[in-house]
């Protein structure tokens, strides 16, 4: 067998490459990303503010929201105006964080929590549940995803329309026209049925149904689009008290003596 | 020495293709977004690496093909007919950015179809009053009035003035029923149906139990470049001609 010849100079040298293109993807990655970008602006921002990005999506917004135009038909100006508030608006946050107003502006506060709390929405929002997901969650709240009852309803007072009701009403409709014992009672009758006489302090009503479509069940294709905003919205106020039980665990809560 | 020199070869090859990758994905990030079909290069780059991002993040809803489903009022991506913005890439990287009613401050938020079959149809506008079946029959005729389909003429006059008047549907989508993409309002009178088959049910069903159809915000799960590829994806389902040349 032939003896291997070691060449410690081209060793060296492919060392030393390998060093030198570590290093310059390193220092290529610690400058341009994002997170850690200190020297140039990284593409998808148009400005570092002490480090913090101000986004390039926001200002092609404010551009179009401000101007009505597209970066391409922006003049200079227009550009530069943009860019100036929006560097003003952050220099005006990082003062703010740094006075703490957290601590003391109310509408600062209010404003934190209700971001937090869209935050949490916003993460139940981006899970999209499984069909059969959906499915369960219909078949067990179904009372939810009924139509609106229809009746067309006459109420009789000693011999007279009371002229209360107005044709074809919806349940709630009728409920309100008729109150609710007399609708409780119109309810349950079918189609060109009458009732017996209701006393009332009002006279002795009779009713007669011309009318009566009853709630029925929509198909799951058809509530589908209730069921998914429903599931979504238990799903937020899961996460929600999930998430407020979390920051109470970890939280060091000290309550005044007099107030335990 | 010829395995180094292969391994050599490969690297500065994977490297090249990092580079030119990275160069491109950053003229794309600084480019117009709405300036981007005129850049075929760059939007034949934008499309193929927005595919793949449509079919993890988009197509559970919208379906691979980005037909959508109307059985679920998900719009069709690829007709051209823009519920909210008017279907430049950067209205279409808005709604990815931050979603519609997605609970983000930034999403479109500002309106929901009402339900007028119910009580309270819209509980954050106490000024929207419920309507009789009746009403929303006259309403449904209005609309198949407007379409240029048969309806019944006195039901539709009838109609025609709830919807300008009482049930306040003008506020939303025109007094014309044009609607109006700034707040995701659809026109009314063509023939493209974002909730059921555009039938006399399916519009009585969205003017009874209303609509509020949801899209996530994907900013805080996606990097501005993969929001900017997948737009430039989503525009080129309705714009095949140019994204392909």
């Amino acid at each position: 067998m032939p003896e291997t010849q070691i060449n410690s100079t081209r060793s060296l040298l492919f060392l030393s490459i390998g060093a030198i293109a570590g290093l310059l993807l390193a220092g290529y990655s610690l400058f341009t990303a994002r997170s850690a970008s200190s020297l140039s602006v990284p593409a998808e921002d148009v400005a570092l503010v002490n480090q913090q990005a101000l986004s390039r999506s926001d200002y092609l917004m404010l551009l179009h929201t401000l101007y009505g135009v597209d970066l391409s038909e922006a003049t200079r100006e227009q550009r530069q105006k943009v860019l100036n508030d929006m560097i003003r608006e952050e220099l005006f946050v990082q003062r703010g964080k740094e006075l703490d107003l957290v601590s003391s502006d109310p509408e600062t506060r209010a404003a934190l929590v209700n971001a937090v709390e869209m935050e949490i929405a916003e993460n139940a929002i981006t899970a999209q549940p499984s069909e059969a997901s959906l499915r369960q969650y219909y078949s067990a709240h179904q009372d939810r995803y009924l139509s609106e009852g229809v009746m067309n309803v006459q109420d009789w007072v000693a011999g007279r329309d009371s002229g209360k009701t107005k044709g074809d009403e919806f349940y709630f409709a009728a409920k309100i026209h008729l109150g609710n014992q007399l609708f409780a009672i119109a309810r349950d009758l079918s189609d060109g049925s009458s009732s017996s006489p209701i006393s009332m302090a009002d006279g002795v009503h009779v009713l007669h149904m011309l009318k009566n479509k009853r709630p029925v069940l929509f198909d799951f294709d058809k509530a589908r689009p209730l069921v998914l905003k429903d599931y979504r919205d238990e799903a937020i106020d899961r996460l929600k008290v999930g998430d407020e039980s979390f920051l109470r665990k970890r939280a060091n809560v000290r309550i005044a003596d007099d107030l335990r | 020495m010829r395995f180094i020199i292969v391994v050599a070869i490969a690297c500065f090859i994977g490297a090249a293709v990092f580079a030119t990758t990275s160069f491109e994905e950053r003229r794309l990030l600084r480019a117009d977004p709405n300036a981007l079909p005129t850049d075929p290069a760059l939007l034949h780059f934008a499309v193929s690496r927005g595919e793949p991002l449509f079919r993890a993040h988009c197509a559970a809803c919208h379906g691979v093909s980005g037909a959508g489903n109307p059985t679920s009022g998900v719009p069709n991506l690829t007709d051209n007919d823009w519920l909210y913005g008017t279907g430049r890439i950067a209205d279409i990287a808005q709604v990815i950015e931050y979603g519609i009613r997605s609970r983000n401050a930034r999403a479109w938020n500002l309106a929901i179809m009402p339900a007028y079959a119910r009580p309270r149809p819209n509980p954050s506008d106490p000024h929207i009053q419920p309507l009789s079946p009746q009403e929303i029959s006259d309403v449904v005729e209005f609309l198949f009035d407007r379409q240029g389909r048969n309806a019944d003429a006195a039901a539709a006059v009838r109609g025609a003035a709830l919807f300008e008047g009482e049930a306040g549907c003008y506020d939303c989508h025109s007094t014309d029923a044009k609607g109006d993409s700034a707040i995701g309002a659809p026109d009314l009178t063509d023939a493209i149906s974002l909730y059921g088959d555009g039938g006399r049910d399916a519009l009585f069903q969205s003017i009874a139990y209303g609509r509020q159809g949801v899209c996530p915000a994907w900013i805080r799960r996606m990097s501005a470049a993969a929001i900017i590829e997948t737009a430039v994806y989503v525009y080129s389902l309705s714009h095949a001609r140019n994204a392909n040349q």
